[in-house]
């Protein structure tokens, strides 16, 4: 889910930017220059992912996968979603051009924080990764949902039902992201382990 | 409920031909949405459809947009976009909508377009339009409409001005997003960007990452055909998530090896982490004057929204 223009009150949307803008640039100066083709790949899956749908009865939801993305790039995370939600609304209008900024923080931030879980709980063996995987890949949604619901909360107490409602609709998205996120942790570690393993040093 | 509220009986009827009216908007849309996606789709009416949007198909047009330098063009409809995301008032937002709709027209813009952008946002703003009437806090002074019979819902009229109020600006900054980058073409307005002194990094980086995008989906694409070569089927099931899991691991394995090997023949013929950067911008009069006319107008609309009662 991604907030639209004319959602936020203006500071918000500004004061995202900025705040935005800051990490990213922390986030950059983290990652390292032979890392780029890396955080090339995984913001395109970032952007990609929002087309691939899971079937959920009879509806259906699309991933966002930044556990995904904090497990992948670690700190270099935060600059991928930025650059990752700024595609989406210029391509897509998935977001606006003036919350680019918040919906970087709202899925980037998460993204960072599952990385880190990640790397702190996953051990040598593979099932122990692929829990962390699995675990961090649901953490990021919590995240994301609370913090979508701290930004919507900022336009007065009107918001709060749709807040409520959002949440809702975010508790199958939270099934899904564990599931595939532990799946692909799984085949990563199997496949080519050291994707997993070079993103902290 | 709060005191000095007023509340408007309906009969019964109304509120049924009300929900048979949302019903039938709802699934207008989602037909007319159907049609927009389907000039010249290749994909037949089940599958998803995966074209990616192309950002500059306008770009070899000629309008006042497209001859506007990007530099002033970024930074002044950046700006009035900020100003419309600010307004507070239903006519303002409607004067706002009107404005985006004659950019679009005089960008020479084919409506398919933008409408692709407005049914992108069309689920969250749907979704505010249908719960927001019905969740909106009951304020002194506040209009509440409810039905004979049913008389525990209530439908607050502020709430739903304020979902109509937020519909018309997200729209309207959506349909400004065409003007604004399809008119040029993507590396130059990330050029552009970057002349403005973004930080080079954040250029780079969605200049490579709008290349791969097209690449991963094409990989996507392929894996995808050959799943269904083989009988896979979506359903809700754990098998499906499993299939899921391994193709995004597989796609993230294949794009990667393939991204490693592009990167190392870039570094090969001397990639330093800079692009040639041979685009000329040059700025003339007129560019400054349409920036300050986009400039101007935000700024009007900005402060008339804060201080003028509107006419109606």
């Amino acid at each position: 889910m991604h907030i639209s223009d004319g959602v936020l009150p203006i500071a918000i949307s500004l004061g995202g930017y900025a705040a935005g803008l800051a990490v990213a640039v922390w986030s950059a100066k983290k990652t390292r220059p032979e890392d780029l083709p890396k955080m090339a790949v995984v913001t395109s899956a970032f952007f990609v992912a929002s087309l691939i749908h899971v079937p959920i009865g009879p509806t259906s939801v699309h991933l966002l996968i930044p556990g995904l993305v904090g497990i992948l790039l670690g700190n270099g995370a935060f600059l991928s979603i930025a650059l990752g939600i700024a595609l989406q609304s210029l391509l897509f209008q998935f977001g606006g051009l003036t919350v680019i900024g918040a919906n970087a923080i709202m899925m980037g931030i998460p993204a960072l924080i599952s990385g880190w879980v990640f790397r702190a709980l996953s051990g040598r063996t593979h099932s122990n990764r692929v829990f962390a995987g699995a675990l961090s890949g649901g953490l990021g949604i919590v995240l994301a949902v609370l913090i979508l619901a701290l930004f919507l909360m900022t336009g007065g107490e009107d918001f709060w039902g749709v807040v409520k409602i959002a949440m809702y609709a975010h508790l199958p998205v939270l099934a899904i992201e564990t599931a595939i996120s532990g799946i692909v942790v799984s085949f990563l570690g199997r496949v080519k382990p050291e994707l997993l393993d070079s993103a902290f040093y | 409920m709060a005191v000095n509220t007023h509340i408007l009986i309906l009969p019964f009827n109304h509120l049924i031909s009300m929900i048979c009216g949302g019903i039938m908007t709802w699934v207008g849309c989602i037909f007319l949405m159907k049609k927009v996606r389907s000039v010249d789709s290749p994909y037949s009416e089940e599958e998803r459809d995966w074209r990616i949007p192309v950002i500059d198909s306008q770009s070899a047009g000629d309008s006042p947009f497209h001859r506007w330098d990007p530099r002033i063009k970024l930074c002044a409809l950046v700006a009035f976009m900020f100003c419309v995301a600010s307004l507070t008032q239903i006519f303002w937002a409607v004067a706002a909508l009107t404005t985006a709709l004659g950019a679009v027209v005089v960008a020479r813009i084919p409506f398919h377009n933008p409408l692709r952008r407005v049914a992108a946002i069309g689920t969250f703003l749907g979704m505010f339009l249908a719960v927001m009437p019905l969740t909106a806090v009951e304020k002194a002074g506040d209009t509440l409409i409810a039905f004979e019979g049913v008389d525990w819902i209530h439908f607050n009229l502020r709430g739903f001005y304020l979902a109509l109020l937020i519909c018309m600006k997200a729209i309207a900054i959506a349909l400004l997003a065409e003007p604004l980058l399809s008119t040029a073409p993507f590396s130059v307005t990330i050029q552009a960007l970057a002349r403005l002194k973004a930080p080079s990094i954040l250029c780079q980086m969605l200049l490579l990452s709008h290349r791969y995008i097209f690449v991963f989906q094409d990989e996507a694409g392929r894996m995808l055909k050959g799943m269904r070569a083989r009988g896979f089927q979506k359903q809700t099931n754990m098998e499906t998530l499993r299939t899921i899991g391994n193709f995004l691991g597989m796609l993230l394995v294949r794009s990667f090896e393939r991204t490693q090997r592009v990167f190392d023949a870039m570094i090969a013929r001397g990639y330093t982490g800079t692009w040639p950067n041979d685009i000329a911008f040059r700025a003339v009069t007129g560019d400054w004057i349409k920036g300050v006319f986009w400039v101007a107008l935000g700024g009007a609309m900005w402060i008339s929204d804060r201080w003028m009662v509107p006419p109606f």
